[in-house]
């Protein structure tokens, strides 16, 4: 029997994914592989499928064919609760933060339930996730009050409070302002430092390339770009489906770093 | 979706949290913002009280009370199901019929009615198990009518066994012909009821299981995605609240000393559960307990007017749900931030909870 699985360093494997709405198809025979603690870029046109993306690998959504391994196990008929306990760990682009409760209940509960601790460890593991995410101020505030950068660091939080070894981001720095973005992205760096592998959706590509060796391009739910950042933002094909949009103006520029 | 789980490699993650933590700043988390000591004071003082009445007043105020209490948790349990689990019902008055009907079997058996509470309220619990597995796979509309429908599906089984009366009903033998004590018994049975049940749903909602039912309440993918067991809390969420629904239903016919099918598995059961808990503040531990007290006092004071009751009773819940979506509790803890029952948690800055005030430690 071959080994689906991948090589003992692969955490995430896609095989051969497909998955559409109708007659959008957001996933088209996808296939990809991330080592662990491996850090990926993704950008795409808006509709591309990259948040349809996530949901297939963190169990949202169930692929119509192909198999997905994580960490050396399938988990395509895991649901999203059982893959978030394996260690993913996701943001949603719309945040979907638990309103009444507290931005540390929300956190608290992710550390319950995403990494079973109970009691004075899970209390101490949520306040050091709001330390690291900057939200320690705002600890008892219900999260339905917060404002959008403090609502994306809430949605980064939960996701990181629930022990992933593969975090996954979808377009955290969306809104932000230019110094928000730049703190941002070191609580990202420092998510990395730690060997959490990271994928990263997003538009603010100055952002991305700042921070990720890898960067792959989707375009109607297929890759198109995979490779080194300044390559991939380089190839015909990329430019091309970026061409007229916010993006391409950034483009010009792949290698800028930032903070 | 059913699929068996891998072994969980929560090793890994566990040691990654943890070591964060380690790394992080000393924190103190208390379960309120403020002293507890005076509510909870209070509720031992109205408990005591509660006990004592039937030493104190006449039957005719016990009575009514043990009215109060029964539409008290029957609307506490469908709170937990609706305002926490998502699980909108109108066929709860299945378990209450079923629960009623658990006790008149063991008082014909020979079983005091009132030693059957636990037993129809442990059967109950049994027949929500059964019923969860018909219906644990349907959502919103569906679930409310398929709900309703196996509450008619137990009536009309409860209808066809003659022993138990058929559909003429039957009254309840094995009490006792004493009017005075059987009226102080019953008040102190159903004052237990709704202790241990009111107590049972808060230390629920204290609970790790009662976090994630309120993260399931505030966002359903939110909570699958931190990892949360949605399924499993919602069997366990509608397994309580079907053997509350049978405590209120055995308590029912001793109360009523008589069952007859079609009051017993009565829709307007679901009519009154769903009003409380609505005007009071769904998805609140105090919503149907204000709920219940603005019902009770309407119904006591207006039902005589026949139509017009009716009437005040709609026009008091379209303004509710245009002036005050989140009921009448949501009104008053929003505008003066107050929370009867401490189901929260409280970060400090190391060394400034107020824990040693109130002694928790948890
Ligand atoms: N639940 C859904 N039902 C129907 N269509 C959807 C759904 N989710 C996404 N889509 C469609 O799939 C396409 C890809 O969406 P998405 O993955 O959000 O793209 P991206 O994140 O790259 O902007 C879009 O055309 C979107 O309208
Ligand atoms: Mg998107």
């Amino acid at each position: 029997m071959p080994d689906l699985s991948g090589t003992p360093a692969t955490l995430l494997k896609l095989d051969g994914i497909s998955k559409s709405f109708g007659r959008v198809a957001v996933a088209d025979n996808l296939s990809l592989e991330l080592a662990a603690g491996e850090m990926l870029g993704i950008v795409g046109p808006n509709g591309a499928g990259k948040s349809s993306l996530f949901g297939l690998i963190a169990g949202d959504l169930s692929p119509s064919a192909g198999q997905i391994f994580f960490d050396g196990s399938p988990v395509t008929k895991l649901d999203a609760g059982a893959r978030c306990r394996l260690g993913i760990g996701r943001t949603f682009q719309v945040p979907k933060p638990f309103g009444a409760m507290t931005v540390f209940e929300n956190v608290l509960v992710a550390v319950q339930q995403g990494s079973g601790l109970r009691r004075r460890a899970s209390y101490a593991a949520a306040g050091a996730v709001l330390e690291l995410a900057g939200l320690t101020l705002d600890a008892n505030r219900p999260a339905e009050r917060l404002g959008l950068l403090s609502r994306k660091r809430l949605e980064l939080a939960r996701a990181l409070a629930t022990g992933p070894k593969l975090l996954l981001l979808d377009e955290v720095a969306g809104g932000l302002t230019d110094p928000e973005v730049t703190e941002l992205v070191g609580i990202v760096r420092q998510i990395k430092e730690r060997g959490t592998a990271v994928i990263w959706i997003e538009h603010v590509v100055h952002a991305l390339t700042a921070t990720v060796h890898r960067l792959i391009c989707l375009a109607s739910g297929s890759v198109i770009g995979d490779g080194d950042p300044a390559q991939v933002l380089a190839m015909p094909a990329v430019r091309e489906v970026f061409l007229g949009t916010e993006i391409s103006a950034s483009l010009g520029a792949p290698g800028q770093e930032n903070g | 979706m059913s699929a068996v789980e891998p072994a969980e490699h929560q090793a890994a993650n566990v040691s990654q949290v943890a070591e964060a933590a380690r790394s992080g700043m000393p924190v103190e988390v208390t379960r309120s913002r403020g002293s507890t000591i005076w509510t909870a004071i209070a509720v031992i003082v109205i408990v005591a009280v509660l006990f004592d009445l039937p030493r104190i007043v006449y039957s005719g105020t016990t009575n009514l009370l043990v009215d109060f209490f029964f539409l008290l948790i029957i609307s506490s349990m469908w709170n937990l199901l609706a305002g926490y689990a998502g699980l909108v019902s109108v066929g709860q008055q299945a378990f209450i019929g079923l629960g009623a009907y658990f006790v008149l079997i063991a008082a014909n058996h020979g079983t005091s009615p009132f030693m059957a509470i636990p037993i129809a309220t442990a059967a109950c619990a049994v027949a929500g198990l059964v019923v969860w597995w018909l219906v644990s796979r349907l959502r919103s509309g569906y679930f409310a009518i398929t709900m309703w429908a196996v509450a008619s599906v137990c009536e009309l089984i409860i209808i066809q066994i003659s022993s138990l009366g058929g559909g003429t009903g039957t009254a309840l033998p094995g009490l006792t012909s004493n009017p005075t004590y059987l009226d102080a018994y019953t008040y102190w049975a159903t004052v237990v009821v709704a202790v241990v049940g009111l107590a049972g749903i808060y230390f629920l909602l204290r609970s790790p299981l009662g976090l994630v039912l309120t993260a399931i309440r505030d966002n359903e993918t939110g909570a699958r995605s931190t990892g949360s067991r949605v399924a499993r809390t919602r069997l366990v969420v509608f397994v309580v609240s079907a053997a509350g629904c049978g405590a209120a239903g055995a308590l029912y016919i001793i109360s009523q000393q008589f069952v007859v099918p079609p009051a017993a598995f009565s829709v307007s059961f679901s009519a009154e559960m769903i009003f409380i808990t609505i005007i009071g503040g769904i998805g609140t531990i105090e919503g149907p307990i204000i709920g219940t007290i603005i019902f009770f006092t309407l119904q006591q004071t207006l039902s005589h007017y026949g139509v017009w009751y009716w009437i005040i009773l709609g026009i008091i819940a379209m303004a509710v749900a245009i002036w005050a979506p989140r009921g009448i509790w949501g009104l008053v803890s929003e505008n003066f931030g107050v929370r009867l029952f401490p189901v929260g948690y409280y970060l400090w800055p190391a060394g400034e909870s107020p824990r040693r005030f109130i002694g928790g430690k948890r």
